[in-house]
């Protein structure tokens, strides 16, 4: 009898907790939900046209005519954190008013965004971007004609990929202290948290290089790598700059290693107009290589002491263009029309340059000869001397 | 008494009352051979690394960049101490005596001509005997030889991309050039030359340690440098510089 009264008087404590956990749980599911509701409308721009009712599901998607599979799919907050963050979605993708849509438009980068631009106090747009771009190197107008083959040229789409801001990480990635004090001086002012950071992290997106040397070379090398598309414009393959010693400095990920843009993009440049060697506003223009080379005034000061002598030299090794110019033969070529490649290294490759080329790769010839001759005759020498020795041993 | 023409080799009368060596290397030039070996090394390893390729570099991540700051500082390093020394030999070869008779030892004679002709026969078992060398054999001069070159070339050319800025273009495009072919060179014939001929042949495998001592015995000394030995035997004053008694 005394073991069932103790039974008993175990049991009455728990059955009278579980209701008590049962409001409490609730109560703190309600709380976390309320509250990550409250978060997530901090961090994310309000979606007013219901985009996401749809665009939230990470399979969305379909196929298109050509049967690539096509994903619309959008992480809300990832895109929060990106440069377009700030923008609702019809600020880009203009026009839809159907669902599903059937009247879709390419994006196009140099719409207003209906930002205003603190500096003009007027709509904000890429289009003086755009601009630059088009009478650049690779825009696929230039002054007069067009551009042949204007499709292998880059849109904005191939460099930009609408990048995530990186996490308050600090000036360069390396000092988070130095990045969190600069923040609460500006949150003493500007209160709203969420404000501030988009604020600090649009400044300091401009601070840190996003992509590393070895990417930037990469991306460069995607199509200027690719000897057919090169040949169509009467350009080098770049395969050259690995046979400099700036590459082995990206290759081995020396901090601050000199990548395309330290030389063609420097101090004072800008992406979006990188000119012809030809342009006088060209950073690798003859009248600009010692500016380029010593690259003062920037976090890259690659040599400080260049000469004009020193910056007026060929960076890149001679490549196809100076083999074609002193009448010799490129393999690489074999299914490749070079009739332009051959027109552009007649104009381009001035008589002394083709001389230098003939003396290096003389030098080269005196020693792919003069090595096999030495080592061919060291080998045959000690051959025949342990041959020798093994003979008279037995 | 001794007889460069048979095999077997005649023990000196010395010899009873304790063992004789022969200096081949004197202190001042095997400690100038082992810095300067102890250079090459350093630099062959130091600049062949810039020509790994890009997938194996990868390997060292972030990490690369520490890798690729010490590999240049030791090659620069390396290559200092490799001038120096060099210019620490022409030093010994020209104001102190061993490097006099080194130097007119080593200065090539139309015997050494007749002697690569005698060797190449002997190893194909038509001459039965082999050359009777003398102090350095048209082996030792040929390595020399290169090896002037060789480090003359890569000093110069070293030099001239260590103040790159000084130049042009074309100037470094040919010392870059010629600096990665002729360390090619001197790195093949180190390998395939002077690690045989030196250390390496059977009868001197696994190790011939005359690079640490100095010296050869007797029966070494008959039979590979007859005709100094010979020399030796008949001057006292030789035999002062290049015999060594070790009595039991």
């Amino acid at each position: 009898m005394a073991h069932h009264h103790n039974q008993g008087s175990h049991a009455r404590p728990s059955r009278r907790l579980i209701p008590i956990i049962a409001v409490l749980f609730w109560s703190g599911v309600v709380i976390v939900s309320v509250s990550g509701l409250v978060h997530a409308q901090d961090e994310v721009r309000v979606d007013t046209q219901n985009c996401l009712l749809c665009h939230r599901y990470p399979g969305m998607g379909r196929f298109d005519e050509a049967g690539v599979k096509r994903i619309f799919y959008v992480n809300d907050l990832k895109f929060a954190n990106s440069v377009h963050g700030k923008l609702r979605c019809t600020n880009c993708h203009v026009g839809l008013d159907r669902i599903p849509h059937t009247d879709i438009k390419k994006v196009d980068c140099t719409t207003k965004c209906h930002l205003k631009e603190p500096s003009t106090e007027r709509e904000f747009s890429h289009l003086n971007m755009a601009n630059k771009y088009e009478a650049s190197v690779h825009g696929s107008n230039q002054p007069g004609k067009a551009k042949p083959f204007p499709e292998d040229l880059p849109t904005c789409k191939y460099c930009h990929q609408n990048q995530i801001r990186g996490p308050v990480g600090g000036w360069w990635g390396t000092s988070e202290a130095m990045a969190n004090e600069t923040l609460s001086r500006c949150i003493g002012c500007h209160t709203k948290d969420q404000w501030a950071q988009n604020f600090y992290l649009h400044f300091t997106h401009r601070m840190r290089r996003i992509r590393s040397p070895e990417e930037i070379v990469d991306l460069c090398t995607s199509c200027h790598e690719d000897r057919e598309k090169m040949s169509r414009h009467g350009l080098d393959t770049i395969d050259t700059f690995k046979d400099t010693f700036h590459w082995n400095l990206v290759k081995f990920k020396v901090k601050n290693a000199p990548d395309c843009i330290s030389c063609h993009v420097p101090v004072g440049y800008t992406t979006h107009d990188i000119r012809p060697k030809s342009d006088v506003n060209s950073s690798i223009n003859h009248y600009n290589r010692v500016n380029t080379c010593s690259n003062q005034g920037g976090v890259q000061a690659c040599h400080p002491k260049a000469t004009a002598e020193f910056a007026s030299g060929r960076v890149h090794a001679y490549g196809t263009k100076a083999r074609l110019a002193i009448g010799g033969r490129v393999d690489a070529l074999k299914d490749i029309d070079e009739t332009l490649l051959m027109e552009r290294a007649q104009q381009e490759i001035s008589e002394q340059e083709k001389l230098r080329f003939k003396v290096l790769s003389y030098i080269r010839l005196f020693y792919k000869i003069l090595i096999p001759l030495v080592i061919g005759f060291m080998l045959c020498h000690q051959g025949l001397d342990l041959l020798n020795h093994l003979r008279k041993r037995h | 008494m001794h007889d460069s023409t048979t095999t077997q080799p005649v023990v000196s009368p010395d010899a009873m009352r304790g063992e004789i060596y022969f200096v081949r290397l004197n202190r001042s030039e095997k400690v100038q051979h082992l810095i300067f070996m102890l250079c090459f090394v350093i630099l062959v390893i130091s600049g062949f690394m810039l020509k790994i390729p890009a997938v194996m570099v990868q390997k060292l991540g972030a990490f690369g960049g520490t890798v690729f700051f010490y590999r240049s500082m030791l090659h620069r390093v390396a290559g200092t101490v490799m001038i120096l020394t060099s210019l620490y030999h022409l030093f010994y070869l020209a104001f102190r005596p061993g490097g006099h008779r080194w130097l007119m030892d080593m200065l090539p004679r139309f015997k050494d001509v007749k002697d690569l002709i005698h060797n190449l026969l002997f190893f194909v078992n038509i001459k039965k005997r082999p050359p009777a060398f003398d102090r350095f054999s048209y082996m030792h001069k040929l390595e020399y030889g290169a090896l002037v070159a060789g480090t003359t070339l890569m000093s110069l050319t070293g030099l001239l991309l260590w103040s790159e800025w000084r130049w042009s273009k074309f100037v470094l495009d040919i010392a870059t050039l010629v600096h990665g072919m002729e360390a090619v060179l001197a790195c093949l014939a180190i390998m395939v030359w002077h690690m045989y001929e030196i250390h390496l042949k059977p009868h001197k495998s696994p190790l011939d340690k005359v690079w640490i001592t100095g010296r050869i015995d007797e029966e070494e000394m008959q039979k590979e440098y007859p005709l100094h030995y010979k020399k030796i035997m008949a001057d006292k004053k030789l035999q002062a510089i290049y015999m060594v008694r070790e009595n039991r």
